[in-house]
């Protein structure tokens, strides 16, 4: 009995000790990232939601518990976090649906077989490898200066530009514009997700007579849905954290109308050291995020239709 | 053998963390500094730092530099983690602040023993660095603000240069007259937070702040609104650059100024940056630096002001080296002719007057610009309130300036609401 027992356990043993040393490699060989991860992002986002509830003051290194404050004072008193809400919640509104269906658009001109195709899609994804990069914002400054491109195709036309970056009414559309010019990721997606339809559904729907934007409508679109449902998440989120743009094109202005949420956080956080209050700001913000990705969720099984479905 | 491949990994990541621990091991101190400025100013100060290596073999100085905004924002990051450099360059407006933080290094103790030496210095000099009586920065050059008016652009214009204690009716007169003989604005805008504090100091003796920072320092709304009236007419009728054409072109630091590009014949500075404008400028353009305009009948709307200082952090790892380089940096000729009063007139006598021979034009303008104020100027009002980065960024600018430029409201309506405000959040500091 004992000699067998011996016998059983003893193999058993050897695996568990070996699964605990391969396991102990594995997390050596992630250590960078796991240290990274615990320390620079983990932990932060931990104290912040501590430091929500309090005065905390970077210069001063100190802060004291004040409760609910810091969001009395946000909804109730500061005149510019309301502004910054409405600018966010308007870039958001238009440049979200502004860029998918540029790259959707981009996608379907891309999915084709012609010579040279990869060539174009590198040249169009390029405008999103250098994405939020200072560069293009100061490229964004000179194109819609007042002095810039545009006014000057304008004057060409005999039309006086106007001041693109001066005016409340148009620095927002800027931005705007330069979102929807940086299609490039959503359009890969949609790439992938175009050339993943079948071919036979063209083939029969042609038989039966369907025309180009019937096929569209009827094959190219439902087929596409949950690509077009995970890139409306991805980019939902990625528009209310927009920041570099408006930091380095129009500085939050004329009048407060580009102040993006995450560029106030900043300046809150960073150039007047109200930590603590800059905190329950990115606390509101998680949460709102949180809230319309749910919405987002509980809507997708009204609209998109995944293949399995069907098959069932 | 079993223990030998997780030994070889931990061995592994053991020495790349070590290892750039290791690296650091050599017999210089090292003493970090940190400063703002211009492109001229980084090349200026590098160069000296430089020198003062190539003097001192035992001292490795690590200097890092930024502009105003990146300054403030990284140093306060690194105040947060207890890690700011040795020396840091101050300004008087928030050294108050520093030293109620418990930041910054009193450097009376390196006056007494003569590390730093004063002999030069007169004391009105060191005063604005004095905070509750110890002196917390050495200031590194005198300073005023200052019009700055393109000689060649008035002659063109049939102008007569103005008389020294001109006033703002003279100016309006002026810049319109400029605008409709050479359709150009005469200066780019006017609206920004020192023209407000000028402002009551030369109609009404009076300060934008309180004396003792808890509100606004003015009664009566007037001057503000006359002098934003004035700012309305001027960018209607094109004498000065409008708001929004400010606003597109951004705000890239002093040489984009639009006299600099001769786009404009005026530039309102601080005198120390006439080098930086005029270098970028060109040295054949013909600059004069003119006091600020004043209110009708009213006294100079100048006063001096420390430009900036270098001040000693409480982190500091060397502040004796860290001591010994400033006495160095403000009193060596050497240092000064690479420097060349760039951060404003020197405070040391025997550096100003072996400076004075050999001038660049933009620094002899300069020298000749505070030796006029010297004559007829205001006294300096006490350092801002620490909340005084918090009124001109979040009311003063989003609440004032910008609703009555963009002419949403007008200087009337927008006054009591400044007033409100900034007495809001000055109160509660």
């Amino acid at each position: 009995m004992s000699a067998s027992a011996i016998s059983l356990s003893n193999p058993k043993k050897r695996k568990a000790k070996q699964f605990g040393q391969n396991n102990l490699i594995g997390y050596l060989f992630i250590s960078p990232w796991l240290i990274a991860f615990f320390l620079f992002t983990l932990i932060p986002i931990a104290v912040s939601l501590v430091l929500s509830f309090t005065d905390y003051n970077v210069l001063a290194n100190s802060g004291e518990f004040i409760g609910l404050e810091n969001f009395q004072r946000m909804f109730f008193e500061d005149r510019r976090y309301w502004r910054s809400v409405t600018a966010t919640v308007k870039y958001v509104i238009f440049s979200v649906p502004l860029r998918l269906v540029f790259a959707l658009g981009v996608a379907m001109l891309l999915n084709t077989r012609r010579r040279g195709i990869g060539v174009y899609r590198a040249a169009f994804y390029a405008p999103s490898i250098v994405g939020g990069s200072i560069a293009v914002a100061v490229m964004w400054r000179e194109i819609f200066g007042n002095d810039g491109l545009v006014n000057f195709i304008l004057n060409l036309l005999g039309i006086a530009g106007p001041n693109w970056l001066g005016r409340p009414e148009t620095a927002i559309w800027t931005l705007i514009i330069l979102a929807a010019w940086q299609f490039g990721s959503p359009m890969l997606i949609f790439l992938a997700g175009l050339k993943n339809i079948p071919k036979h559904l063209y083939e029969s729907a042609q038989i039966d007579g369907a025309n180009a934007f019937q096929r569209f409508l009827r094959i190219t679109l439902p087929m596409l849905t949950p690509i077009i449902f995970f890139n409306l998440i991805m980019q939902l989120i990625s528009g209310f954290m927009v920041f570099t743009q408006a930091f380095i094109v129009t500085q939050g202005r004329p009048l407060d109308t580009t102040l993006f949420y995450a560029l106030y956080i900043y300046r809150r956080a960073f150039e007047l050291n109200e930590m603590g209050y800059a905190s329950a700001m990115a606390w509101v913000m998680l949460l709102v995020i949180a809230l319309l990705t749910a919405l987002v969720f509980r809507s997708s099984s009204y609209w998109v239709h995944y293949e399995s479905e069907e098959g069932a | 053998m079993r223990f030998a491949k997780p030994l070889f990994v931990l061995v592994l990541v053991a020495s790349f963390l070590l290892g750039s621990a290791v690296v650091i091991g050599q017999d210089q101190t090292v003493v970090r500094i940190s400063w703002w400025g211009s492109q001229n100013r980084h090349d200026r100060t590098i160069a000296t730092i430089e020198l003062y290596e190539e003097l001192n073999p035992n001292i490795d100085i690590v200097y890092e530099f930024q502009g105003w905004t990146d300054h403030w924002t990284k140093l306060s990051t690194q105040a947060a983690g207890g890690e700011l450099p040795d020396i840091m360059q101050h300004d008087y407006a928030r050294i108050e602040e520093w030293v109620a933080n418990g930041l910054l290094m009193p450097l009376d103790g390196y006056i007494e023993s003569g590390a730093i030496d004063t002999m030069n210095i007169a004391d009105a000099s060191l005063a604005g660095g004095m905070v509750d009586g110890s002196l917390y920065g050495i200031n590194l050059g005198n300073n005023s603000q200052v019009f700055t008016l393109d000689v060649d652009a008035f002659e063109a214009a049939g102008l007569e240069l103005p008389a020294l204690d001109w006033t703002w009716t003279d100016f309006e007169e002026i810049a319109t007259q400029i605008s409709e003989t050479l359709g150009i604005p005469a200066i780019g805008g006017l609206s920004g937070d020192p023209m407000w504090k000028s402002l009551y100091m030369s109609c009404c003796d009076q300060w934008a702040y309180a004396a003792d920072g808890m509100s606004l320092g003015y009664e009566d709304d007037q001057p503000l609104i006359d002098y934003f009236n004035m700012l309305l007419r001027l960018q209607e009728n094109g004498g000065m650059q409008s708001y929004e054409d400010s606003v597109a072109r951004g705000d890239m630091g002093v040489e984009s100024q639009l006299m600099v590009t001769g786009e404009a014949a005026m530039a309102a500075h601080w005198s120390n940056q006439i080098v930086a404008v005029w270098t970028a400028a060109g040295a054949e353009r013909n600059f004069v630096m003119y006091p600020l305009p004043r209110a009708e009948g009213g006294q100079s709307a100048n006063y001096f002001k420390p430009s900036m200082f270098f001040s000693i952090t409480s982190h500091a790892d060397h502040p004796d080296e860290a001591a010994a380089f400033i006495d160095w940096f403000v009193n060596s000729i050497e240092a000064n002719n690479i420097l060349e009063a760039e951060r404003g007139v020197p405070i040391s006598s025997a550096v100003r007057e072996a400076l004075l021979p050999d001038l660049g034009v933009a620094q002899a303008e300069m020298f000749r610009y505070l030796g006029i104020i010297e004559m007829d100027n205001s006294p300096i009002r006490p350092a801002d309130p620490a909340a005084h980065n918090d009124v001109v960024t979040n009311v003063y600018n989003p609440e004032f300036v910008e609703p009555v430029m963009y002419g949403l409201m007008t200087p009337e309506e927008a006054a009591p609401i400044l007033r409100e405000e900034a007495n809001r959040i000055l109160g509660d500091q």
